[in-house]
């Protein structure tokens, strides 16, 4: 019995179906498939019918066979630039979840390093910055073709207002972060000193937790040469302190900054 | 206040690092109350979405973890979210409440009951020396005591063991009378014909799926429920419906001849009916041990059930193997098996010739190694040999509705929608437009840049759902995945 037979069988069966057999009867089963009906014995019009129908679609579902050949898409082209380590791709799901303000400088830093951003995280940063003009633009810098590629294929990654544009300094600066004059000098400061500072300031409770979100923001610009100093430092705080709970987050964020800047470096 | 941890201790003694993830955002004060630390316990209690807080409690010297929510994780992300505040210094001293001193107080005298035991086993007086701290997890299911004192009471007497043919004779009854019922019912539909009003009564479905349920029924009830769903859900859904009924027909007839099948068949009808099989009878069979690929991994929700497959295939037998995981809302999923990894393992099959099986001892945990991906490229076959694999599995099950098989292909286009092709044919993947579904069409199309890969599908009788991408230095998840706001880890 051929596919094609099956296939009108099938049909046929489909549209006594719809009328239901009270209205039509069922049609005669063909070849081999009458066969296995006719074992069955059955009385009414609705039985033979069913036995069909179940017959019918065992035989076509272990039958199942390709579709047409199809021609194959247009590929993006080539980009010389490698892919963005494992690690790194673990990271950014990582900093999007816990530190969010990480990832400017993740993108920033993984396009002027050389690297491409690996093609399985681009539907997850296309999807997520959809309405954020600058941090698109440079998701799409970091892809190459294949986001512009990928986005011809898939209308749902499209930017949500694609007239909106940016300037060349805007993608390629870090945005500016709110920190406290007196917080701000320690960004040009040795990380021996930035370190003792704020570790000396987090003991004695001059800076606690209402100082949280300027400090996050001193950690996420401070010269990176300074985070191993600042973590080796935060953690040795005395865990009796009152600052420590604040310590302790400081800590995981230049700890999470420290290990991104070192997984994007080639 | 005592010495506290620091955030990587806490991490270290997290189930995962997704536990870890989802204990995160919960550690904010504002949604704790009545939070405390004296001595060796942390506790607080935590407003979820429900009308009553969970109250949590952790021994941070002993590892112990109490919390009356409904996870099976231990420590849940209510446990973490507590320590994690207590680290960062947002937990104050003060007074014990009772209920915490209760439960201090019933691991100190579990923990001495033991130590004694284990000193009268090798001969020695209980001397009261410290032993080492093992965690000592609840199940989660520990509700709040008010100052009532612990007294052990006497064991029950054990209860008369239950008169198993009676019962099983039973269920039979009940079960080939539900199936009588569900072959009368696939008789009206089609006498009346499936433009008839009447399908499109939630009714029609749901009395039937009820009825299957009191016949011990229940793998057949959730059938009727998803047949419910594809009336009207796509342009075909007549030939969808259609087909479904039949394979109801199918398995109802076969259900009413059991005893008439061949044993493997027989079981097979059986377990896919909804006859239930104890887990310690699964686990007392010949296991199958092999050297098991993860090969893929994906999520549906069932009702208020969300289901986790992952799909086992053999290195050395080639055969698959299904394990299941369940979660109710805010329950956990099983994140044991790791996609793209390898574990070799003991699998105990369902009886008959069944691709689910449970997973039983574990040689090894899961390793990911660069044999891995060569043993993936290995298994990928054609689209028309997969077809023809697929086939095989459908003509001894045609209920099956779903179905592996690693392939090797490229993603290609029918107009919208999307396939897998290569030279010898092609595979429709599930249309998302009409069918609930996720970004792995996404997710693909970036991986492969329109190029042939090694990945696992799940076929289904209306287009394969990819599952994993095999690429020579790792395996892309991206299967359908779960909402993690219904379940508590993922």
């Amino acid at each position: 019995m051929t596919t094609e037979s099956m296939q009108e069988h099938w049909e046929q069966l489909m549209t006594v179906a719809m009328l239901g057999t009270d209205r039509r009867n069922p049609p005669t089963p063909p070849g081999p498939l009458a066969d296995l009906v006719a074992d069955t014995a059955r009385s009414s019009a609705s039985e033979r019918m069913l036995a069909q129908v179940a017959a019918c679609t065992a035989v076509r579902r272990a039958g199942v066979v390709p579709g047409p050949v199809l021609d194959e898409i247009a590929m993006p082209d080539t980009d010389a630039r490698p892919t963005c380590i494992p690690a790194a791709i673990e990271r950014w799901h990582h900093i999007t979840e816990s530190w969010p303000i990480l990832e400017d400088e993740w993108t920033l830093t993984l396009i002027s390093n050389g690297w491409r951003i690996a093609p399985e995280l681009l539907p997850a940063m296309l999807l997520r910055h959809r309405s954020d003009a600058i941090r698109r633009t440079r998701v799409m810098v970091g892809a190459g073709d294949a986001g512009r590629w990928l986005v011809g294929h898939l209308p749902d990654l499209e930017p949500r207002h694609p007239a909106v544009s940016v300037t060349p300094e805007a993608v390629k600066s870090l945005p500016k972060l709110p920190i406290a004059p007196e917080l701000a000098e320690m960004l040009d400061w040795p990380g021996a000193e930035v370190a003792t500072m704020l570790a000396q300031s987090i003991q004695t409770g001059s800076l606690g937790h209402s100082h949280k979100p300027m400090l996050v923001n001193l950690i996420a610009r401070i010269h990176q040469d300074a985070l191993s100093n600042l973590i080796n430092v935060l953690t040795g705080i005395d865990p009796m302190a009152t600052g420590h709970g604040l310590a302790t987050v400081l800590v995981d964020l230049a700890a999470t900054r420290h290990r991104m800047l070192t997984e994007l470096m080639r | 206040m005592s010495a506290a941890w620091s955030v990587e201790q806490v991490a270290s003694v997290a189930p995962s690092a997704s536990a870890m993830s989802a204990a995160q955002p919960l550690a904010t004060p504002s949604r704790w109350s009545q939070l405390g630390v004296a001595g060796t316990s942390v506790w607080g209690s935590f407003q979820g979405s429900g009308t009553e807080p969970y109250d949590t409690i952790v021994d941070h010297s002993r590892l112990g973890f109490s919390c009356s929510c409904l996870s099976r994780q231990t420590p849940c992300k209510h446990a973490l979210a507590l320590l994690l505040l207590w680290v960062r210094g947002q937990v104050a001293d003060t007074v014990t409440p009772s209920h915490v001193e209760a439960w201090m107080q019933r691991r100190r005298a579990a923990s001495s009951r033991a130590m004694a035991a284990a000193d009268n086993e090798a001969g020695e007086p209980p001397d009261g020396g410290s032993a080492p701290a093992k965690p000592d997890a609840t199940d989660g299911s520990s509700a709040t005591v008010d100052g009532a004192v612990i007294v052990d009471e006497q064991p029950a007497p054990p209860a008369p063991p239950p008169d198993r043919d009676a019962t099983r004779n039973d269920r039979v009854v009940r079960m080939h009378a539900g199936l009588a019922e569900l072959d009368r019912w696939l008789d009206d539909r089609i006498r009346t014909g499936l433009a008839d009003s009447s399908l499109a009564r939630y009714a029609t479905w749901d009395q039937l799926a009820a009825r299957l349920v009191d016949a011990q029924a229940g793998s057949l009830a959730n059938r009727v429920r998803r047949l419910a769903g594809l009336v009207g859900a796509s342009t075909n859904w007549h030939d969808d419906v259609l087909a479904e009924l039949g394979i109801l027909h199918l398995l109802a007839q076969a259900g009413r001849r059991i005893e008439m099948l061949p044993s493997s068949l027989a079981d097979a009808v059986a377990t896919t009916v909804g006859w239930q099989v104890r887990q310690a009878d699964v686990i007392a069979g010949v296991p199958d041990t092999d050297e098991w690929m993860i090969a893929g991994r994906s999520d549906v929700r069932e009702d208020r059930i969300e289901v986790r497959r992952h799909w086992l295939r053999g290195v050395n037998s080639g055969r698959w193997a299904l394990a299941l995981s369940f979660a109710a809302y805010q329950q956990s999923l099983d994140t044991s098996l790791p996609v793209g990894s390898s574990l070799h393992a003991d699998l105990h099959r369902y009886p008959g010739p069944a691709l689910r099986a449970l997973v039983g001892t574990r040689h090894h945990d899961p390793v990911i190694h660069p044999n891995v991906a060569a043993q993936f490229a290995a298994s990928a076959c054609s689209i028309a040999d997969g077809c023809a694999e697929v086939g095989v599995l459908l003509a001894a099950e045609p209920w099956l509705d779903r179905v592996p098989v690693t392939v090797h292909a490229r993603l290609a286009r029918t107009g919208r929608a999307w396939a897998l092709a290569d030279r010898t044919g092609s595979m429709p993947i599930l249309d998302p437009s009409t069918r609930a579904f996720d970004s792995g069409v996404a997710m693909l199309l970036a991986v492969s840049e329109g190029k042939p890969v090694d990945l696992t599908v799940e076929w289904t009788p209306h287009g394969v759902i990819p599952l994993s991408i095999h690429l020579p230095d790792r395996t892309v998840d991206v299967g359908p995945r779960t909402n993690t706001t219904f379940v508590s880890a993922a």
